[in-house]
């Protein structure tokens, strides 16, 4: 008994410091607390193993009872019903069979007539049957939960509001994107920007540009709503530096998108190129020039311009 | 002892009308399924656009094809647990005729695109006050069977449709609250937030009190009836009807979790939605367990396999009703296929095979014959389970699937499906899956339709039946009798015990949303539609956009970066109605203003391939040679005025000159680019394009709106 009594102490005590570490833990990082949702799903095989344990446990109870069971019928069949009763050994059913009765409370089929109203509808009777336990008890743990969820969620300050969550998760996906780029180097802007030559980025450009670009430009960048891509005459300047700067923050007030939310900025690159490559193809239908004409800088990799900008009308 | 006949004529009628608009409802179901996949079945023809079917579709399944099978079950039912015929022939004539005469009102006006646009409740004005009418003679019918009774106790059953009868009423009344601005067209008296609060209120109740608590008093009688049993429990009975129609009423804002809707009202929707699980398993176990000791016949007799299977999708979908409203798995659920499965669930497993299993039950009795054929019934619930299961698990797998696709960002923070229609795409597969499980359960149908033909064929319609009780004798109450006995007897009492209770939960939520004006915060920069705009608008209305596309964007990552700063309250406030609406089939629009150019969804509305290929969105020609109706543009705005939006006096004088300026500006944006028609300013597309880019656009926001919102 006094070891017992010192195990327990030393357990207590275990536990104790476990939950005091774990307290200071969070105060250290003070985190955001997580949601239900990922707590559970970070957690689902420790919830794996406490459903596993669970079930171990209702096994090994209902073999307990089967073996009791066993017993009894050797014992009756050894002693008969009589001396069975003196032992007190009279449990009838498996553990299982218990619970069902405990949480249903039927009245057995035999016994119905007993509970039954002595009154009928177009010979419909009614039984008397009391409400089942376990419904009872669902019933009172979702009206707790109700009550639980209102106060977590309104009376006390403990659960965010939705515009709350909105803001933890913005912050959340900035961080993680923050983290992401640092451990990357493929940042390109506009200011670092450079025409790729490379057949595969261009192909990929290409790619890119017939999924997004080809509903406006055309498909050989002939022009349609959107400008042509095949004459010298830029809207908002020619050379990839431009492009890439149109294709990335668009030119919402003449109808083109901004892209910077749905292509990357190595793919907004490649189909910039790709797009500069489309000079001077000559397709069929041509859109009438638009924009002025555009003079590369010496530092492009276009071949030299000699004619001066000139202002071209827009047709249509 | 005295002598009666029970009114059979009426339920047969009630019967047949079930059956045959079961038949053309789902069939139109079919086809809206089929449109989703094919879009070329649009046929290009405005009355057969999908927009304009999905109405048809749900308004005939819901109101014609089961509201025809509610007043079937209550005409027979009522009649023999009262003892009595039914209070007035020609009452129920009316009301047959009366609701039939609705139902081709709304086969005509929705495929011609006149709706109110509020889901399940999309007939306008003229048809709403003959519904209201037709269901007043319903009711006094009722009570006055009710009144004349052999029968001093009223039966479970018939409190359900009591308060089926009371709360139908209240939300009908409440939800289609209207001005009208010609015979066609009328305005909700709510905008914004609290029309979407009311007609959610209503459209959850809908499912709650025309779908559910009627159908609880069907399964009630023809249940016991069928198995020969006892019902399990009376005290079940008791708690299980005044706790649901109780708590079921406040359930209605879980159909706008996240959304603009004030975080307390959200809450009480998500509690009342987890506390209804009880209640609702409440009538599925009384139902279950009343068949204990008949488990070996419903192995034989295809009436109780179809009460079972309805009884045990009544339980699932009244399950998994109470887990979408909790606010993570809503986060999942909404705008998706998800949410139809479920409804499916509930229309098909629950609706679809009660009344199957009432009609084989009742028509060979009322027929004075066998039903023609045991084993095509047996295949008719066979293949029908199985259609269930065909059209419900790819719809949950379409559901997820695609929720999963709009919230995946890669590590550098983009969408990883910015484009939306990639997630459309995908889910296409499942699309053709529920095609083939409705197939299936439609070919049941027709299976049915045959043998209950077959059936009357051989029998005779015993349309005066005969049936002898004695008169009704005053009560005199047992000792110790249980209080709840005192009600039973008295209907008038149980009429207002229900009203009070349903109406609680109905007027807390309500009314602080009319009353306290912080529930929707101001947005100075918010103005009214232009004319031009309002009249796009009402196109956007008539060709049900709403049916697949939300204005509602929810303040999460994943649609803020897709769709721009999510949807304030305040925005809505000219909105009459809401167009928030409930599925995305397509992406949302609340911020699509200034997205495109003009010529972008001029394009696009003509031929919706040309701008996103692969898209299943039908196109709608009729828009470039319709004509922008202008005769009640003054009448509209004058309506509004008259409901608060602030144009300035005598501006409606002024409408149509302004419309036409605004017309002629788009004309002219488009001719810019290149897209020239005769008479373009003239046209619909000219105001359905206005409309479009206004969307969203009162308020600027900033790039980051997490920074926004600190």
């Amino acid at each position: 008994m006094k070891r017992l009594l010192i195990s327990i102490f030393v357990y207590a005590v275990l536990l104790f410091s476990a939950v005091h570490l774990s307290a200071q833990d969070g105060g250290e990082t003070s985190a955001p607390a997580p949601d239900v949702m990922t707590l559970a799903y970070n957690n689902i095989l420790v919830i794996l193993a406490v459903l596993v344990l669970i079930g171990v446990i209702l096994a090994g109870l209902n073999l307990i009872w089967a073996l009791i069971e066993i017993q009894r019928i050797k014992l009756l069949d050894k002693y008969g019903p009589e001396v069975l009763e003196k032992a007190n050994l009279s449990a009838t059913g498996t553990l299982w069979d218990k619970i069902s009765q405990k949480s249903w409370n039927l009245v057995p089929l035999e016994r119905e007539k007993e509970i039954e109203f002595d009154h009928e509808y177009d010979g419909i009777r009614e039984l008397d049957n009391s409400l089942p336990p376990w419904w009872v008890w669902l019933f009172y743990l979702t009206i707790l939960w109700g009550a639980a969820y209102l106060v977590y969620y309104h009376l006390t300050d403990m659960g965010p509001n939705q515009e709350q969550e909105y803001v933890m998760a913005m912050e959340a996906g900035e961080d993680q994107k923050a983290k992401f780029l640092a451990s990357q180097a493929n940042a390109v802007d506009e200011n670092s920007v450079v025409f790729l030559d490379d057949p595969a980025a261009l192909e990929e450009g290409k790619t890119i540009y017939m999924a997004n670009c080809a509903a406006c430009h055309g498909n050989s960048g002939e022009g349609l709503v959107g400008p042509n891509f095949t004459d010298k005459y830029w809207i908002h300047g020619g050379g990839i530096k431009n492009i890439f700067s149109t294709i990335k923050y668009g030119v919402p007030e003449k109808g083109m998108i901004s892209w910077k939310t749905q292509l990357r900025p190595a793919a907004m690159q490649k189909v910039a190129s790709y797009i500069m490559t489309l000079e001077g193809t000559n397709p069929p239908n041509p859109k009438a020039p638009e924009g002025n004409l555009y003079e590369p800088e010496k530092d492009n990799t276009a071949p030299e311009q000699k004619s001066n900008t000139e202002e071209v009308k827009s047709g249509n | 002892m005295e002598s009666f006949n029970y009114d059979n004529k009426i339920v047969r009628n009630f019967a047949f009308a079930s059956i045959a608009f079961g038949v053309i409802g789902m069939l139109v179901g079919l086809l809206a399924a089929l449109q989703l996949v094919f879009p070329s079945l649009n046929f290009g023809i405005a009355e057969t656009t999908y927009g304009r079917i999905r109405p048809l579709h749900t308004n005939a399944v819901i109101f014609a094809f089961v509201g025809n099978g509610i007043f079937m079950g209550v005409y027979y039912s009522l009649q023999r647990l009262l003892k009595t015929r039914m209070y007035s022939d020609v009452l129920s004539q009316i009301h047959f005729w009366g609701w039939q005469a609705i139902i081709l009102a709304a086969a005509i006006t929705l495929p011609l695109g006149i709706t109110s646009s509020h889901e399940y409740a999309e007939l306008e004005w003229p048809i709403d006050i003959a519904i209201a009418l037709v269901w007043i003679v319903f009711g006094i019918n009722m009570f006055g069977t009710i009144l004349k009774r052999r029968e001093n106790h009223l039966y479970v059953a018939i409190w359900f449709y009591i308060a089926t009868w009371i709360t139908v009423t209240v939300l009908h009344v409440f939800n289609n609250l209207e001005l009208p601005v010609h015979l066609f067209k009328s305005i909700p008296v709510f905008a914004g937030v609290q029309d979407a609060l009311v007609q959610w209120w209503y459209g959850h109740n809908a499912v709650a009190f025309f779908l559910t608590t009627p159908y609880l008093g069907l399964m009630y009688y023809f249940l016991p009836k069928a198995a020969n049993r006892p019902v399990y429990s009376y005290k079940l009975s008791i708690i299980d009807f005044w706790a649901l129609i109780f708590i079921y009423i406040w359930a209605g804002p879980h159909h706008l979790l996240y959304t603009s809707l004030p975080d307390w009202a959200q809450s009480l929707g998500t509690v009342f939605s987890v506390m209804l699980i009880a209640p609702s398993w409440g009538g599925m176990l009384n139902g279950l367990l009343t068949l204990r000791g008949a488990w070996d016949k419903v192995r034989t007799d295809p009436v109780l396999k179809f009460m079972v299977v309805a009884v045990t999708a009544y339980g699932m979908a009244t399950l998994e009703g109470p887990l979408l409203s909790v606010k993570s798995i809503n986060a999942i659920s909404h705008y998706t296929d998800w949410t139809v499965g479920h409804v499916h669930v509930g229309a098909l497993g629950w609706n679809g095979m009660l009344t199957f299993g009432v009609l084989y039950w009742l028509i060979p009795r009322i027929y004075d014959t066998k039903l023609y054929s045991m084993k095509l019934a047996n295949w008719h619930f066979w293949i029908g389970t199985l259609g269930i299961a065909f059209y419900a698990i790819p719809l949950y797998w379409a559901g997820w699937t695609q929720s999963l696709m709009w919230k995946q960002f890669t590590p550098d923070g983009f969408l990883v499906y910015g484009n939306f229609l990639e997630t459309v795409t995908q889910i296409l597969p499942m699309y053709m899956l529920r095609i083939v499980g409705g197939t299936l359960y439609y070919a049941g149908v027709l299976m049915m339709v045959y043998n209950i033909w077959k059936t009357v064929a051989a029998g005779k319609l015993i349309a005066d039946q005969p049936a002898q009780a004695p008169a009704l004798e005053a009560y005199v109450p047992h000792k110790g009798e249980y209080w709840h006995k005192w009600i039973e007897r008295k209907p008038i009492q149980m009429l207002i015990a229900s009203a009070v209770l349903i109406l609680i939960g109905g007027l807390v939520e309500i009314i602080p949303m009319m009353m306290i004006d912080n529930n929707v915060p101001k947005i100075a920069s918010v103005q009214p539609y232009t004319p031009l705009e309002l009249e796009g608008r009402d196109i956007y209305i008539r060709e049900g956009c709403v049916g697949c596309h939300s204005q509602m964007i929810r303040p999460f990552r994943s649609e803020t970066e897709r769709y721009g700063e999510y949807s304030k309250s305040g925005e809505f406030i000219y909105d009459r109605p809401f167009l928030w609406g409930s599925k995305r089939t397509g992406p949302d629009l609340h911020r699509q203003g200034g997205k495109y150019p003009d010529s972008w969804h001029y394009n696009h509305m003509l031929e919706p391939e040309s701008m996103s290929p692969g898209s299943i969105m039908p196109p709608y020609p009729w828009l470039f040679k319709n004509e922008i109706n202008t005769k009640y543009t003054a009448a509209k705005i004058k309506t509004l005025q008259t409901l608060g939006t602030p144009y300035p006096d005598g501006y409606a004088d002024r409408a149509v000159e302004d419309l036409e300026k605004q017309a002629k500006q788009v004309a002219e944006r488009l001719s810019k680019d290149g897209i020239n028609q005769d008479n373009m300013e003239k046209k619909e597309i000219v105001a359905l394009i206005a409309y479009l880019q206004r969307l969203g656009t009162d308020i600027k926001v900033k790039q980051t709106p997490a920074a926004e919102v600190k």
